[in-house]
């Protein structure tokens, strides 16, 4: 393979030397008469982010950064022509992805088994079917699989749970109900690499002793849906589901379920009841559905992401999965990151990565100009982790000492327009919309902490509703019946706790540090800075701003509606935000 | 397809084991759908066609970089295996000819993200 050369600028702010650079090395490659034997390329993105001018060559894969015109000649000589690396700027890869739950996803068609199959697709499921079902259980526990659904909970325990819960029909269910904000891991999964949680599900049957599994996935996701079901078909005439899987004694099939689309829906009482048919209200547990559930029957439910791991797990073996990850923590976790984050999308990193790795090495940071706050994981039942706190490493333990919690996956990045009164407020707010209603504690304590933080972004509160805010929290936690209504305040509390003085501005002040909170802002236009260009009058979606391009422009205080339009609109920074 | 046996897959996973040959992929889970992976598919066959190109079009699902998409990852022999990113048509066309035809590689169009 020739020589390829990859140029970016990662400076952030500034001049973007790309360009530049490109022509230097041209320039030397040319007086050397090689650069017919070089491929130089100017590179959109090169997966180092505020280093520099980036310079990778291949296929040695030498990753330069901070790369000086005066270094050219030396990656040139030493590298180019000598096929060595040029010591001075050499750097090691940064954070790095490891894809377990994704190792499919964008490499297949997922819409073709033999492909699934060429990657070692059902081999697993071969393998555990010719050993006993305790054999698989012992892997899982091994393994130290957790629960990727929130909880955290032991697979293996799960599994063997369920297994010697007495009842001869048992079923397994695979919950596709996704619905925390910000989160599509198990969509991604579903649509890219179907095969692979259904051979998780597969496995999981045997294991337990089910002959029958659900899919219970939104409705909201039909693509996901279309690809589970060609699937299933696709399995069912391979023979990987229906009578004597493999010519063994074992029979499974599977359904799917649509949900309606109401978040409560995903915990796993309220999912069961769902899918008999009935309103889908939690109940409470114990009775755990290990013990009593789908029908009255032994019920294992786990997570997409979950089963998405089964087949390689017990394809490597427990020990080799209990080798990736923290000591309670073990394996990947694949997190959906938002938010104002330069490159929004899915990321699998080994548990035990730190939070700046993810939000900084692999996200690329925040988008132009701006700077990271914090970020925000497990959704409404998470909380909020300050950059000040970015080392944290992502793992159970760790992020609920936070006062958050690793949730499903969702991982929101905020900057510093982002107002935490008004965040927590949008994750209440989603409570109460989701709130089932069966549990008077969640029904009226959220409704009642939602009136209080409107109170607040709206610069009516008072410090007493700040204490009444945290007072409600905690009888809800307490009291209430299911995980949506015990884990609602989370976003309060963990604001709370770290933006304290963002909130005491809101509440004594009436002002909202990051000019979110429509009610206590005000944009006026700086006459001594304002050039007269009509913009930010332009840009107004309800024509408060008059004036023309002889006199200059007013904005009309009671039209306003303090949109912000104006303010991002105007090139010379002439609206003041305050 | 008849009933796998343990040996049947073994025979299925050699045969479809991952021939070195040129592919492009092109996403198509949702995020790609949205972002226009239909029309980059199809303009993506058309050019193949054309130029009766040496290579297979394939599609994928998300490989992670949704901020990208549609995203069309290329591999042709004895080049570095690269991911395109936020493709049109223009692009699309020029993947065919530069990329795949003359063996050159597109400027200012590719995500450099290391994924696996
Ligand atoms: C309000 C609420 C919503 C939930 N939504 C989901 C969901 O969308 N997907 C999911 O896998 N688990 C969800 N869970 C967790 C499930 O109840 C259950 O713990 C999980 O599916 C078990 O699978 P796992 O052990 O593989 O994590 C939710 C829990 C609560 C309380
Ligand atoms: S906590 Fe909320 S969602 Fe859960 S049962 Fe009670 S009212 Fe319903
Ligand atoms: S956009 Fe800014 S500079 Fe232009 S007229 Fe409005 S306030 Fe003045």
């Amino acid at each position: 393979m020739g020589k390829t050369v990859f140029i970016k600028d990662t400076t952030i702010g500034g001049k973007d030397r790309t360009r530049d650079v490109y022509g230097i090395l041209l320039g030397v490659l040319r007086e050397r008469g090689l650069e017919n034997n070089v491929q130089l390329v100017r590179v959109v993105d090169i997966g180092v982010y505020g280093q520099g001018v980036v310079v990778r060559v291949l296929p040695e894969n030498f990753l330069y950064t901070h790369v000086e015109d005066a270094d050219i000649v030396g990656i040139v000589e030493q590298s180019l022509i000598g096929g060595k690396p040029f010591a001075a700027k050499l750097v090691a890869e940064g954070a790095r992805q490891l894809r377990i739950v994704l190792r499919n996803c964008g490499v297949i068609d997922p819409e073709s088994i033999e492909e699934y199959i060429a990657k070692d697709g059902y081999q697993a499921l071969a393998k555990v079917l010719s050993d006993t079902p305790e054999k698989t259980l012992q892997e899982m526990k091994t393994s130290g699989l957790r629960g990727r659904g929130g909880a955290g909970f032991p697979t293996g325990m799960k599994w063997e749970f369920t297994r010697k819960s007495p009842g001869a029909q048992k079923y397994i269910i695979c919950n596709g109900d996704e619905g925390d904000p910000g989160a599509y891991m198990d969509r991604s999964v579903l649509e890219g690499d179907p095969h692979s949680v259904i051979e998780g599900m597969i496995i999981g049957g045997y294991a337990i002793g089910a002959s029958k599994g659900y899919f219970y996935i939104r409705a909201e996701y039909p693509l996901a849906i279309e690809r589970i079901e060609k699937a299933l078909h696709q399995c069912r005439e391979a023979g990987l589901l229906g009578k004597n899987i493999f010519g063994s004694s074992f029979s499974f099939d599977v359904e799917i379920r649509l949900g309606a689309g109401a978040f409560v829906c995903g915990e796993e009482t309220a999912l069961i009841a769902s899918i008999e048919g009935k309103r889908g209200y939690p109940s409470p547990r114990p009775p755990f559905p290990s013990v009593k559930g789908l029908w009255g029957k032994p019920t294992c439910i786990n997570n997409v992401e979950t089963l998405a791991n089964i087949p390689v797990i017990l394809l490597k073996g427990g020990a080799w999965f209990a080798g990736i990850g923290t000591a309670s923590s073990k394996g990947t976790k694949v997190f959906a990151v938002t938010g104002k984050v330069k490159n929004s999308g899915l990321v699998e990193v080994p548990m035990g990565t730190a939070i700046e790795d993810i939000v900084y090495g692999i996200g690329g940071g925040a988008l132009a100009g701006k700077s990271v706050k914090a970020i925000q994981t497990g959704g409404p039942s998470g909380g909020v982790i300050p950059k000040e706190h970015f080392s944290t490493k992502v793992d159970y333990e760790s992020l609920q000492q936070m006062g958050s919690i690793m949730g499903s996956g969702g991982m929101i990045v905020m900057d510093e327009d982002d107002c935490m009164p008004d965040i927590a407020k949008f994750y209440l707010g989603f409570c109460v919309d989701e709130s089932c209603g069966k549990c008077a504690p969640c029904r009226i304590g959220g409704t009642q902490m939602l009136r209080l933080l409107t109170k607040v972004t709206e610069g009516e509160g008072t410090p007493k509703d700040l204490e009444q805010l945290e007072q409600i929290s905690h009888a809800m936690q307490k009291a209430s019946l299911c995980g949506l209504g015990q884990t609602a305040p989370n976003p309060v509390l963990s604001t709370l706790h770290y933006y304290r003085a963002e909130y005491d501005a809101h509440v004594k002040n009436k002002k909202c540090p990051a000019c979110k909170c429509a009610k206590l802002v005000r944009f006026l236009i700086m006459s001594e800075k304002c050039v007269k260009c009509g913009m930010c009058f332009k840009a107004c979606p309800v024509n408060a701003i008059s004036g023309n391009r002889e006199s200059g422009y007013l904005i009309d205080q009671t039209k306003c509606i303090r949109c912000g339009q104006c303010f991002e609109a105007c090139k010379p920074r002439a609206i003041s935000r305050s | 397809m008849e009933k796998l046996t343990k040996d049947g897959l073994e025979k299925l996973r050699q045969q479809h084991a991952a021939a070195d040959k040129n592919y492009i992929k092109v996403g198509f889970s949702s995020c790609g759908i949205a972002a226009g992976a239909q029309e980059v598919y199809d303009v993506l066959c058309e050019e193949v066609r054309k130029h009766n190109a040496d290579v297979e079009i394939k599609k994928c699902g998300c490989v992670g970089m949704c901020s990208a998409e549609p995203l069309v990852e290329v591999r042709v022999k004895n080049m570095p295996r690269v991911f395109y990113g936020k493709v049109d048509k223009e692009t699309a066309i020029k993947i065919v000819e530069k990329h795949v035809g003359a063996k050159m590689l597109l400027n200012d169009r590719i995500y450099d993200m290391k994924v696996s």
